[in-house]
């Protein structure tokens, strides 16, 4: 029996597919394995993992690796997925207008205006006079409530600002109850003198006079011109569960647009577009553009460094000249990114615009016939290059049981999704199109304000829990589980990941409501767009109704939740999709791997 | 430095030496302030460290209800013999700002001493076991703290500070945020804390000291007592 290997080399998994040819010429799949692609696809290094990945198929069948007769790589497209953020807006407060947070802790509820003082200096205040007083961390809450109590009988005080993290304890010691706002870490900037709103809102409500342009009005007793003035600040409050609001002659917010360049495509037109048009701008203008030769960004702004910097890091591993290197596709998708706002007081932060955009690398060719030759060094076996990627994947699709041609394949993979359509009479139409997995961590990384891409990964992989008590977990889906042996005291109140065989937890504090949402919204910006946008192009006449079946293969199309999302968004054109399962047990994996060995048969 | 038999034994020759000579003239080798503390000599033909308090009449402390609660449950010697932490911080201090904490977050605060055991994980575990919330805290007196849940093995706690000597009040402080935290629910920031490897070695004496006088003031006949500081 002669055994024949087929290997895939992807963006980050490297799948090898291992089949033994009888001498009567009978055919059989026998096993099958996958790796971490070693290295940038396409490179040399990607033969360590391919030599891994070999080994452990091997091994299932008890085979030492030089019982191989051939080893058949895919034709690799020379497309590599590359992903960059830019934000486009900025807001400053300037003149400390405002302090606008959610302190886990304020004390009292409702609005309250007076004259800011510091608590030094309230041995100078005047009866009659309200007054809002700023407490800096040098009082102990015994201390600064001591004081207060001293001097409520004849001065007015209103409300309190504090900078430590003791507005509950200074209310509990006071003998008259006020609105108090706490953990304000820049308090010295605090402007004495000055006429100020307070507002704290009661526990799960927010605040609703200074988040209203008018009822700030109402408070610091504006006129219309002023109340236009200060939108921006009402705006910027919404949500925040205390606020301070403080009438000074010139400050305000403000947001700032960031000059952040613009694109030029080049295609059957040249068309220029601004960042600042936003996502929806850039991809009708793609599309206008018709086929793309490349893009470019302007020079020396941020989008036009990010276009360079993909093709010079392109450049390196094809070894290419920087010219040789065009961006064949880009995937806009907009977003917000919270960034603490310059000015603040109390490290608020703010929701800026931002577009995340995805870019699709061509090169003129990858050295496959490189890997292939230190492949055969290396092992002693024959190794060639065969087949493009997409023919091949469409032959390891039609592996799924209940398929037929004409048969569309959507490869949903890290850096690209690739679509292609296989005709009954054997013509094969592909396209690539940017952005997939790697883009969805992106957006949940960078919306969710976390620190590290890992756990934007795990968010986008796994299903989610609170872990409520230490001994049961409320689900995504709203339904409890109990467990018999108490939970690891360290996940006590988290968000955690369900990922098999143990949990991760999310360090940040971020409701699992608002996670879900990102996550979802993430996933469906990306791979519906991009599924809708790749199928079109590669269907007959550009038609979504011609194609009868969309099987989904590639790593994404193994996630708990893409592949219903996408039959949502196809069965409006009726199309059979779903998620594939090559040679009825591999699930969406494998595809191209099947592809080349069948193909060596054909 | 090589060492070896020989060298041991002219180091020991050179103390027996030494301390024939300060046998000689008794009073001069301990300076006088350090006898309260380390005082061997003082101990001399005692069987205790410190005279037994008595707790007679004191209230035992209830079971509570209140789902607020978070009951601290404070060492035998907590503010009696024992008035400062291993590193000095005064113990009315450290009692003041975890129940700080615990009011900060808007939940209630229950002292008891327990007299039971002077073992922090059971001290913990027996004030949450108490506690109306099912959380509590254990002190000793030297310092050392874990926050406890009822239902958790002794020593599977919800938080553990092991290195008493490298606390200040901002961390006390934090105990008492962080256990109420656990009573709402809330998701919880393990508190920072600063490890230095030597503090065991440095320390280990006084902790050791410390420890028998608390173990000293057990009454297990009394279990928990509701306590509001020494009168």
């Amino acid at each position: 029996m002669k055994l024949i290997a087929g290997v895939d080399i992807g963006n980050s998994t490297t799948e090898v597919c291992i089949g033994g040819v009888e001498e009567n010429g009978a055919f059989r799949f026998l096993s099958s394995a996958s790796r971490m692609t070693t290295g940038t696809k396409g490179t040399l290094p990607n033969v360590l993992g391919i030599k891994a990945a070999l080994l452990e198929a091997m091994d299932k069948i008890r085979q030492p690796l030089s019982a191989l007769d051939l080893v058949r790589l895919n034709e690799a497209a020379p497309v590599i997925g590359d992903t960059a953020m830019e934000t486009i807006t900025e807001t400053i407060i300037t003149e400390s207008s405002m302090i606008g947070h959610n302190p886990s802790t304020p004390a009292g509820a409702g609005e309250a205006v007076g004259e800011l003082i510091s608590l030094d200096n309230i041995w100078k205040g005047k009866p009659g006079v309200p007054y809002i007083v700023a407490v800096s961390n040098r009082f102990s809450y015994e201390e600064a409530a001591a004081r207060l109590n001293q001097h409520m009988p004849d001065l007015d005080v209103r409300g309190l600002i504090l900078q430590s993290d003791e507005a509950v304890l200074v209310e509990n010691r006071l003998s008259r109850k006020i609105p108090i706002v706490d953990e304000v870490r820049h308090i010295s900037k605090v402007p004495e003198g000055k006429q100020a709103a307070i507002e704290v809102a009661l526990p799960g409500t927010s605040i609703r006079m200074l988040s209203n342009p008018y009822g700030i009005a109402t408070l610091l007793k504006l006129n219309a011109d002023e109340t236009k003035a200060v939108t921006p600040i009402a705006k910027s409050l919404v949500g925040k569960r205390s606020a301070v609001v403080i009438r000074t002659p010139h400050g305000n917010i403000r947001e700032n647009v960031l000059p952040a360049g613009e694109i030029t495509f080049r295609g059957d037109r040249d068309l220029t577009v601004n960042i600042d048009a936003g996502a929806d701008g850039i991809m009708d203008t793609l599309k206008s553009a018709g086929e793309i030769r490349d893009i470019d960004g302007q020079p020396d702004t941020n989008v036009g460094n990010m276009l360079t910097r993909i093709k010079t890091s392109m450049a390196d591993v094809a070894k290419a000249h920087d010219s040789e290197i065009r961006i064949t596709d880009i995937l806009a998708v907009d977003t917000l990114a919270p960034v603490e706002i310059s000015g603040a007081l109390a490290g608020e932060t703010c929701m800026e615009k931002a577009v995340g955009i995805a870019a699709m690398v061509r090169t003129q060719h990858l050295p496959m016939q490189k890997i292939a030759e230190k492949l055969e060094q290396e092992l002693k076996v024959k190794a060639v290059v065969a087949g493009v990627e997409a023919v091949m994947a469409s032959l390891g699709a039609l592996t799924t049981p209940g398929t037929r041609l004409p048969l569309a394949i959507l490869d949903m993979g890290g850096g690209s999704t690739d679509a292609a359509v296989l005709e009954a009479d054997g013509q094969v139409c592909t396209t690539h199109q940017a952005g997939a997995g790697e883009l969805v961590s992106m957006l949940i990384q960078t919306e969710l304000g976390l620190h590290s891409r890992v756990t934007a990964e795990q968010i986008k992989k796994y299903p989610m829990g609170k872990v409520e008590s230490l001994f049961h977990m409320r689900l995504e889906n709203g339904s409890m589980e109990f467990f018999q042996e108490s939970i690891d005291p360290r996940y006590y109140g988290h968000v955690v990941l369900l990922a098999p065989g143990e949990m991760l937890k999310v360090e940040e504090d971020i409701p699992m409501e608002r996670i879900l949402e990102v996550r979802r919204d993430a996933k469906r910006k990306v791979f519906v767009r991009n599924a809708l946008r790749a199928l079109e192009t590669v269907a007959p006449d550009h038609d979504l109704r011609k194609i009868p079946n969309v099987v989904l293969v590639g790593g994404s199309a193994e996630d708990f939740e893409i592949p219903e999302m996408l039959m949502e968004a196809l069965s409006e054109y009726r199309i059979v999709c779903g998620r594939g399962n090559i040679r009825g047990t591999e699930g969406p994996r494998n595809a191209v791997a099947t592809g080349l060995l069948m193909s060596y048969l054909a | 430095m090589e060492i070896n038999e020989q060298l041991i034994r002219a180091i020991t020759n050179a103390v027996v030496e030494q301390l024939k000579i300060n046998n000689a003239q008794p009073g001069t080798a301990v300076p006088s302030t350090m006898q309260g503390q380390s005082g061997t000599d003082s101990l001399a033909g005692k069987t205790r460290m410190r005279p037994k308090r008595s707790y007679d009449g004191a209230v035992k402390a209830v079971q509570g209800t209140d789902p607020k609660e978070v009951v601290i449950g404070v060492g035998a010697a907590f503010q009696t013999e024992i008035n400062a932490t291993i590193c000095g911080i005064p113990l009315d201090e450290v009692l003041r700002n975890v129940q700080a904490g615990i009011e900060e977050e808007g939940m209630v605060s229950c002292v008891v001493k327990v007299l039971d055991t002077s073992d922090v994980a059971f001290m913990a575990l027996q004030a949450a076991k108490l506690s109306g919330s099912g959380i509590g805290i254990g002190i000793q007196s030297k310092g050392t703290t874990v926050i406890h849940q009822k239902d958790l093995y002794p020593l599977t706690n919800l938080e553990l500070f092991p290195q008493a000597p490298l606390m200040d009040l901002e961390t006390y402080r934090k105990i008492g945020r962080n256990a109420a935290r656990y009573v709402k629910g809330e998701k919880v920031t393990p508190i920072e804390c600063t490890n230095d490897p030597m503090v065991r070695a440095k320390f280990q004496v006084k902790a050791a000291l410390m420890h028998i006088i608390e173990t000293e003031q057990l009454d297990p006949e009394k279990g928990m007592i509701i306590w509001e500081g020494a009168k």
